[in-house]
């Protein structure tokens, strides 16, 4: 006669081998694999890189002659580390005794409002850093006047029908608006390509749960 | 962690851990990661226990949402040589209970879906479908029904392997 489910399982842990715990070691200091401390362990990483960086470049900016990209970088990474921090405390309050259906729900909820705050400061991040570039090397000074002077002074004996707006070729205008138009557009979606990239299995098993546990409370 | 808490709140309930672990894994070595992983988190937590529930209904909680949302060890792909290779088979016996019948019944559990896996480990823990929706967070009207439909596949996954 077949064993039912319950008595193969009732009868197989009967046997003194079927539950000995593995050995605990160095657990205090162990590397955590869970989601949640993998995230946070990579955000706190991330954020420190991000001030570190923000303060080297700062000071080199100054040594190089383009404070301007310096300042405006340092101030636009801040403003970034101050929302990604506050972010970060709200991770910290998930509460792993919920239920399965909340605490996946907390987490998929975080990490959608992660996304999407992060993609809109993302329109944002990269044409502001783009900007810092262009005015940082334009005002950077090259014997005695600022570099940006200098180019269009040379462009205008090279094509002297070139056309001016505020002292700027119009050209060189319409150029700045493409690229950051188009740093605006794609902003977002590169950051959500590189997050895909290193999280999209997670994503996709996240999804998957919450699908099969709502489809079990409905 | 101290050894105390470690002895006195989490190995008595250490079974509950253990068989869930098994059922999200299919090597000794992520199950020990799986385990550890649990046990931490559940001192990591242990301050947001408001005894609303059992301590152990608590540990069930943990330890399958840590399950649930655990990075699974990423295979390593490099080629070994022909005689260091582990046969699937090997790695199967080494991570097996002495009972074939539970590792048959083990490997038909880990067949389903994880939050399939989830509902059946629970039933099989004698967990009432009120405790068991309450745990995964769900209505424990459709837990009979799924743990119906589960039971089904089971017996279809291990039809004629087991007597």
């Amino acid at each position: 006669m077949e064993k039912s489910i319950e008595n193969i399982w009732k009868e197989g842990f009967l046997k003194s081998d079927a539950l000995v715990a593995p050995k605990i070691n160095n657990l205090y200091t162990q590397k955590s694999i869970h989601i949640i401390d993998k995230f946070k362990r990579m955000f706190k990483i991330n954020l420190i890189a991000i001030v570190a960086f923000s303060f080297t470049f700062l000071i080199v900016s100054f040594i190089i002659g383009i404070p301007i990209t310096g300042i405006i970088f340092f101030v636009t990474l801040s403003v970034l580390v101050f929302i990604n921090k506050k972010l970060l405390n709200d991770l910290e309050k998930i509460d792993l005794g919920i239920s399965s259906y909340q605490y996946l729900k907390a987490f998929n909820k975080w990490i959608n409002e992660q996304i999407s705050i992060n993609m809109r400061f993302s329109k944002f991040l990269y044409p502001i850093i783009f900007m810092s570039l262009v005015l940082g090397f334009w005002f950077k000074d090259a014997e005695g006047m600022p570099l940006g002077e200098r180019l269009v002074g040379e462009i205008l004996i090279g094509f002297p029908d070139t056309y001016l707006l505020f002292g700027i070729p119009l050209i060189g205008i319409v150029l700045l608006a493409v690229i950051i138009g188009l740093l605006v557009l794609v902003g977002g979606r590169i950051y959500k390509w590189d997050l895909n990239l290193v999280y999209g299995r997670l994503f996709k098993k996240l999804e998957e749960l919450m699908t099969d546990i709502e489809s079990l409370r409905s | 962690m101290s050894n105390d808490f470690y002895k006195t709140s989490i190995l008595p309930f250490a079974g509950i851990i253990i068989k869930l672990c098994r059922a999200y894994t299919n090597s000794q070595a992520d199950f020990e990661d799986y385990y550890q992983e649990v046990c931490l988190q559940i001192w990591r937590s242990k301050d947001s226990f408001r005894e609303e529930s059992q301590w152990s209904t608590w540990v069930y909680r943990i330890s399958l949402n840590v399950c649930l949302t655990l990075l699974k060890k990423k295979k390593n792909n490099v080629q070994h040589f022909v005689s260091d290779s582990i046969t699937a088979e090997e790695t199967e016996n080494n991570y097996a209970f002495s009972d074939e019948s539970l590792n048959l019944l083990y490997d038909a559990i880990r067949k389903l879906s994880e939050i399939d896996r989830a509902v059946i480990m629970l039933y099989l823990e004698e967990k009432s479908q009120k405790e068991i929706a309450e745990i995964i967070g769900t209505n424990p009207n459709n837990i009979g029904v799924r743990v119906k439909r589960i039971k089904i596949r089971l017996k279809k996954i291990l039809d004629g392997k087991i007597n």
